[in-house]
């Protein structure tokens, strides 16, 4: 039986830990590039479940199949955002950074309240649905489905930022600006990129989400504050940190949760981060 | 000069209109308008601006103050509430109801839903001696203060866990024993209080708790609570739960094949009303205590009567149909009988209300509730004739199952496994 | 600057008795305390340059000790203010300690994590009331047992002394050793440490100071509300809120915050009252695109304004 139970807890924190390690990764790749927090992250994720719901809703689309609708959408939203917003505080004081991405957030949150209502929402078709039992283990398959998702998906967006020219040079950006204006990339665009690619991450995030969660306008924080702490557990501009700080909460999550208590699982999330905090200071894979 | 003077001429004239009209009763209302709770705090605004229609219009319905316009015994004045949003912070709760009672100049305040923002709310009203009615908190806490002003129409959290006990007490006599219960409860005010009852009635009555499951309501995920529940096997769950949760948990048991004979739960979540829409068929056979319930209608006209102006209202201010639930009935009780005291008071002065409520007594046949009426203890200023009800959800609908004699269909226990 | 604030001062004391009604001086008392809250953050965030977006740990520390003390020992508010102060100290230096080795975000980040902790802890912490949180008995009226009743005036008179008392003491600060230690850390720590500033000690000195004063503010805002819980003392939502006073106002200068306060809170109030009761949420929509512009328009705050037209000097 308690093997039984470490195995279910394990599954289950790993499920959810995948789709946070997505969340995370895109939060990551925007600080990487340009070292600004986006505290409007989990707003960008609460907007492309809104695009689930309400295709799913008005045009019976399954937010599995409408998917790339939500990244290309989140896409040219991170892009607007950046020009819009984030471009006229490239040069201001940290803090002027912080406010203008929190403002974006409390703005969309609550704009989201006033078109959309306050009200739960839920996908009601979709192909995902129902459990998969392993013996006495049970997995959701839309959350099994969520995972893979977010697994391809990152696995994706590493290979943009390694393996092609484009990637290359968004990397070369984030190590050094000037250098790598000098050898002709435009930093500019590359920000936007980053913004573009950051938003979309979250854009699948959103519509795997969708399958198996409500959407309402506050979902965004809950998610965005686990992000970020995936964010600095794993280092600060490393997707691969990121991605591995996100399965490490979503497995101490639940197993803290099973074993310990479950209204205290997050007090040993923010723990684990600040133990590696106090031996690493930028986080598992961040520059040191 | 000239736009000055037309600016002077309509200031004089609106404040002579004010002056020369018999009298507006004006009374606050604080909830939880926007935020987490915003949902639940748009219906009751619908449900009091619904009461506050039917007191201002002639209307026939078997409610105080339905016929006739206005209030009769101040010449006919028309109600009027101005709401204010406390997004849920205490503080702002205590703020609010200040600056409604001076700069609004209310004559009693309504409020707040949620219990600790109630606490502070009250407190302002009590230090401005200024009537308070409650409708909808229901922490025992809250009339356990000795407040002059504080008055509180719906049943509390101590009662509704004893009937829960009273409920498996009488099961028991017809064979379906439950020996061991579970509870799962949100950590805030809410869940925690009636934890605290639960724990102390399941030992009056003999039950055993095999499970203590506090969780945080804002949580991604509640997979690691629902093992516990499962791995400790309690007959019956006794579930405290917000909306959001409620759809969570409910999904989540399906998902790790979780199945007690019964789920008994507290209100709030399981009965909100999307609560059957999000989670389907998965929410049948789910037990919750209730307040009210839409089939009352069928021995209570009237009931109906009211959800259809409640939902000809939510479609025409908010564009969507919703049927009452027991958060927005008790709300438009609420009103009802802070109206019918200011009406017997024939006075918007703050002792005449104070002493007007207190002789509060209105018939159960007056209200669109399952109560015996409303009168208020003469010290707590508690309503002595609430009751509460329980509910199974069939099929989508919730059904009275409990007390027997009001049922109106057959309580289906235990539940049926998982995909059956 | 000697002239502002002999100015407000004056306003000040003469305030609730133009104002007579207990909304306005609620009002006023709201705008002091988030402006003393944000001078304290600010000898932390703006002076020496560590962003904390914890600061609710330290006003809840204020809240809970000295509730506690009142009642389980019985003892004064004020020896309870002390207490909670002390608290408050020792919880700064036990977050200090570790977290100075962290800068810029990543220091930020480690704040709000902390501040997550304590804000669960205590919800599930019995003997701290946990989620239901703790009643002050309603007692005697007075200053020496901290509650007035029939009137704000008590609350407003303690606060006002204990905003002057900040702001004198932030304006000492700032012009001493500890001002130029503060400002050379900020601007650069490596460099300030090379040339013999003991960083990480004036860093100490800055969350302590700064920890203790939101810690008697924690203590105020007990007595004069009388009901506290984890959700009104310890949200990472008021950690925000203090630190946005701060930047709103100006970043780093003695009387930013208070300027900050001035303008955020009757705004705040104002759009919650004319636009928050249609339940639409309006007002907040308002107020995200206000912070938005601000950052982007006048990063230095109403302080950077008011200098642009020279109303006060640097």
């Amino acid at each position: 039986m308690t093997c039984e139970l470490v195995a279910q807890a394990l599954v289950s924190g790993l499920l959810a830990g995948f789709v946070f390690a997505l969340i995370a990764a895109g939060l990551s790749l925007i600080f990487g590039v340009m070292e600004i927090v986006n505290f409007a992250h989990g707003e960008f994720l609460m907007l492309s479940m809104y695009l689930s719901y309400f295709l799913n809703a008005s045009l019976g689309w399954d937010p599995l199949v409408a998917l790339p609708l939500n990244a290309v959408a989140l896409f040219l939203l991170g892009v607007l955002v950046y020009y819009a917003l984030i471009r006229r505080v490239l040069r201001a004081p940290m803090l002027a950074q912080i406010f203008a991405t929190f403002g974006l957030s409390v703005f969309l949150q609550n704009l989201a309240q006033f078109l959309f209502r306050p009200d739960f929402r839920m996908v009601a078709t979709t192909m995902a649905t129902g459990r998969i039992a392993l013996g006495g283990v049970f997995i959701s398959r839309p959350q099994l489905v969520a995972a893979i998702g977010a697994v391809l998906t990152t696995g994706l967006l590493y290979w943009l930022l390694t393996r092609t020219e484009t990637g290359k040079a968004l990397l070369a950006t984030a190590e050094d600006r000037q250098a790598a204006s000098l050898m002709g990339i435009d930093p500019d665009r590359m920000f936007a990129l980053s913004w573009g690619l950051g938003a979309a991450c979250v854009g699948v995030a959103g519509a795997l989400l969708s399958t198996f969660y409500y959407v309402f306008p506050q979902v965004g924080g809950i998610f965005a504050l686990i992000a970020f702490v995936a964010v600095a557990l794993g280092g600060f501009g490393s997707v691969t940190g990121a991605f591995l700080g996100g399965i490490i909460i979503g497995a101490v999550e639940s197993l803290a949760g099973v074993f310990v208590a479950p209204a205290v699982k997050n007090i040993f999330v923010f723990a684990i981060y600040l133990v590696v905090m106090l031996v690493r200071p930028r986080g598992l894979l961040g520059k040191q | 000069m000239s736009f000055r003077l037309a600016l002077a001429i309509a200031v004089s004239a609106a404040l002579g209109a004010r002056a020369a009209s018999p009298q507006e009763v004006v009374i606050g209302a604080v909830y939880p308008l926007s935020g987490g709770l915003a949902k639940v705090g748009n219906d009751i605004k619908s449900a009091i601006e619904l009461a506050v229609d039917i007191v201002n219009d002639d209307i026939d319905l078997p409610l105080p103050l339905a016929k006739g316009k206005g209030l009769p015994h101040l010449g006919g004045a028309k109600l009027r509430v101005v709401f204010a949003d406390h997004q849920g912070a205490p503080e702002k709760g205590l703020s609010e109801a200040e600056r409604l009672v001076s700069q609004e100049k209310v004559a009693a305040l309504m409020g707040s839903y949620n219990s600790n923002v109630t606490a502070t709310a009250s407190q302002a009203a009590e230090r401005l001696q200024i009537p308070f009615l409650n409708a909808d908190s229901t922490s025992p806490l809250l009339t356990t203060r000795g407040f002059r002003w504080f008055f509180r129409t719906t049943p509390t959290d101590d009662e509704f866990s004893e009937n829960f006990f009273k409920f498996l007490d009488e099961m028991k006599k017809k064979g379906k024993a439950a020996k061991s219960v579970g509870l799962m409860y949100e950590n805030t005010l809410f869940g925690t209080d009636v934890s605290k009852f639960e724990k102390k009635y399941a030992q009056q009555h003999g039950y055993e708790v095999v499970a203590d499951v506090a969780y945080d309501s804002k949580a991604t995920n509640l997979n690691s609570e629902i093992q516990r529940l499962k791995a400790a096997k309690p007959d019956v769950l006794l579930q405290a739960s917000y909306t959001n949760d409620a759809i969570l948990s409910t999904r989540t048991m399906k998902e790790l094949d979780f199945r007690p004979q019964a789920i008994l739960a507290m209100d709030a979540g399981h009965v909100a009303s999307e609560f059957v829409p999000a989670v389907g068929k998965d929410a049948d056979g789910i037990i919750s205590r209730e307040v009210w319930a839409l089939e009352l209608g069928e021995k209570k006209p009237v009931v109906k009567k009211v959800n259809d102006l409640f939902r000809k209202k939510t479609q025409a201010t908010r564009g969507q149909a919703i049927d009452m639930d027991g958060t927005s009935a008790r709300a438009f009780v609420g009103l009802l009988v802070l109206a019918d005291a200011i009406d017997r008071a024939g006075s918007i002065e703050p002792e005449k209300i104070r002493a007007a409520l207190e002789a509060t007594d209105i018939a159960g046949d007056a209200l669109i509730m399952p109560w015996r009426g409303v009168k208020f203890d003469p010290k707590t200023h508690q309503n002595t004739l609430g009751q509460g009800i329980l509910v199974q959800i069939q099929e989508g609908k919730y059904r009275v199952v409990y007390p027997f004699d009001l049922a109106a269909a057959q309580i289906r226990w235990p539940l049926p496994a998982w995909g059956k | 600057m000697k002239i502002a604030l002999a100015i407000l001062a004056a306003a000040a004391l003469g305030f609730p008795f133009v104002f007579r009604g207990p909304y306005p001086q609620h009002l006023a008392i709201l705008v002091m305390l988030y402006a003393l809250l944000g001078s304290a953050w600010n000898l932390l965030g703006g002076f020496a340059g560590q962003v904390s977006l914890g600061q609710a740990i330290f006003f809840g520390a204020g809240a809970y000790t000295s509730t506690l003390l009142a009642q389980h020992a019985g003892l004064s508010p004020w020896v309870g203010m002390i207490a909670g102060a002390l608290v408050a100290g020792a919880l700064a230096l036990a977050i200090g300690y570790p977290c100075f080795r962290l800068s810029g975000h990543y220091f930020a980040i480690a704040t709000i994590a902390i501040g997550e902790i304590a804000g669960i802890a205590v919800t599930n912490w019995d003997f701290g009331g946990g989620a239901v949180g703790l009643f002050l008995p309603v007692g005697t009226e007075g200053l020496l047992s901290f509650q007035f009743h029939r009137s704000k005036l008590g609350y407003y008179y303690v606060l006002a002394a204990m905003l002057l008392a900040t702001l004198l003491l932030s304006a000492w600060l700032r012009r001493g050793r500890a001002g130029y230690y503060w400002r050379a850390i900020r601007e650069d720590q490596p460099a300030a440490r090379s040339v013999g500033v003991p960083a990480l000690r004036f860093k100490q000195i800055a969350i302590v100071l700064s920890a203790a004063l939101t810690a008697c503010a924690g203590t105020f805002y007990a007595q004069y509300v009388l009901f506290i819980d984890p959700g009104s003392v310890l949200p990472l939502s008021l950690s925000i809120q203090i630190c946005l006073v701060a930047v709103l106002g100006g970043v780093g200068t003695v009387i930013g915050p208070l300027l900050g306060a001035l303008v955020l809170v009757p705004l705040s109030e104002a759009t919650r009252v004319l636009l928050g009761g249609s339940g639409r949420s309006l007002d907040l929509v308002v107020y995200g695109l206000l912070i938005m512009l601000i950052s982007v328009f006048e990063p230095a705050g109403i302080a950077g304004i008011a200098r642009r037209l020279g109303l006060t000097a640097r």
